[in-house]
């Protein structure tokens, strides 16, 4: 359901705002990852939805969306939030999405390499993840209020929790 | 209950014959225009469903189309047949109702990512497009049509043993309701008289393992377009990504890591130029 103030974010998108009245939304993250940043200083957020770990898989696509890779798309969301105020070291990290298929471990796992790539990235820039809800076989819709940088992640089956 | 779901498949719309007879047409190169345009004039649902995505970017014509006969010259052959294919499966869409907690539109959404993915994977595998792997794709979950009505109270049910962890999507849909969203999806496509492929990619798009005698390859297909879509979150209801993996089929077709990373690409930027085919179901 979409509410005023929603700022939807698509597949291989990303968004900041320092509206109050803005929540920025991301549906149906499958094996997608939600990256959630928030300075509660600057009461600055920002989100990405980003479909894929490495853009040296296609770098024309990397430049005209950098928002579809992890390694393009994290740089690119705190730049943006910089942008608006936000600053590194009060920036709140959430991570959400990274499914998977059920128990075969011959199968792709698009699902754990996006959530392994998101883990290096942060760990290589000395930022901790304060926040997870990853893996399993759910589809996940995530939110981030600007108002008070509460995030909440509900699956598929309708279940909602705070990150 | 599933007696009841089953004697509803007879309230489905017949499947359109417009599909078969146009495709008996265009099958000789030399077709006659008027001859096509004549069948598929006769049909309104789907002349209006024609003109509304004849003029999508997927389809890449330069013309502006106004009219059907305008639509049977300048698509061609192949694009005809793909939009007649997806503006008759989009009528027997908006004719349903999804259930599992998601709109039709959403459904739609999901089969016709479906169906575009079997056509990037097949240009993969196979260097070539192909219709009845796209009608395939486009139905597989059509069970889901039928079931919509039925599930609503057992949906709960359903996902609480999905999160127990030890059932997959199309088991608890086994346990709860007593047959699964592909089998009766099969039985609607013996009910509209389809081809055993077409049968059996819908009716083991989740299992294509289980295929004991045929040519597997177009199930195969649809099996792979579907978990592709899946993992990009273009899901077809609650399921997720709680379904068996079944790596053998990609071993099968020699598809790596790397051509699904590729073939979502592709489909992202197919989608963004295939928004038309999407709005026939509202």
């Amino acid at each position: 359901m979409n509410f005023m103030g929603d700022v939807i974010i698509g597949i291989s998108d990303f968004n900041c705002s320092r509206k109050p009245d803005d929540v920025l939304v991301t549906y149906a993250l499958g094996s997608c990852i939600a990256v959630v940043v928030f300075d509660p200083v600057a009461m600055v957020g920002g989100m990405l939805h980003f479909m894929l770990p490495d853009s040296t898989l296609d770098k024309n696509k990397a430049s005209a969306s950098p928002a579809m890779f992890a390694d393009t798309g994290i740089p690119l969301l705190f730049k943006s939030c910089y942008a608006l105020g936000a600053e590194k070291r009060r920036m709140i990290v959430k991570i959400a999405g990274g499914a998977s298929i059920l128990n075969d471990g011959d199968y792709f796992r698009i699902g754990q390499k996006n959530i392994t790539a998101v883990r290096k990235i942060f760990w290589k820039n000395n930022v901790m993840i304060d926040g997870e809800d990853t893996g399993q076989n759910y589809n996940r819709t995530v939110r981030l209020q600007i108002a008070d940088g509460k995030c909440l992640v509900r699956t598929s089956g309708g279940v909602v929790k705070e990150l | 209950m599933i007696e009841r779901i089953l004697l509803s498949i007879k309230q489905l719309p017949a499947f359109p014959a417009t599909v078969q007879k146009v495709s008996e047409l265009l099958r000789n190169e030399d077709y006659d225009v008027n001859a096509v345009v004549n069948v598929i004039k006769y049909d309104q649902g789907i002349t209006a469903n024609i003109l509304k995505i004849s003029n999508s970017a997927y389809f890449g014509v330069r013309q502006k189309i106004r009219s059907i006969h305008d639509a049977v010259i300048y698509l061609g052959q192949k694009n005809l047949l793909r939009a007649l294919q997806t503006a008759s499966v989009g009528r027997i869409f908006s004719k349903g109702t999804a259930g599992y907690g998601m709109k039709t539109r959403e459904l739609w959404g999901h089969s016709v990512a479906v169906a575009l993915m079997s056509q990037i994977v097949s240009r993969r595998i196979a260097r070539r497009e192909d219709a009845t792997l796209y009608t395939a794709a486009l139905l597989h979950d059509v069970g889901k049509l039928i079931m919509g009505e039925y599930v609503q109270e057992s949906s709960q049910r359903i996902f609480a043993l999905m999160e127990s962890g030890k059932y997959s999507f199309l088991e608890a849909e086994e346990a709860v309701i007593g047959i699964n969203h592909a089998e009766l999806g099969g039985r609607v496509a013996v009910y509209w008289n389809f081809p055993p492929e077409i049968h059996d990619a819908i009716a083991y798009h989740h299992r294509p393992d289980r295929i004991l005698s045929g040519d597997a390859m177009i199930p195969s297909l649809v099996y792979i377009a579907d978990q592709f879509c899946l993992m990009m979150g273009i899901d077809g209801g609650m399921d997720g990504l709680a379904h068996r993996g079944i790596s053998e089929v990609m071993h099968k077709y020699g598809l790596k890591e790397k051509d699904l990373e590729q073939s979502m690409l592709a489909l992202y930027d197919e989608l963004e130029q295939a928004d038309e085919l999407l709005r026939i179901v509202n």
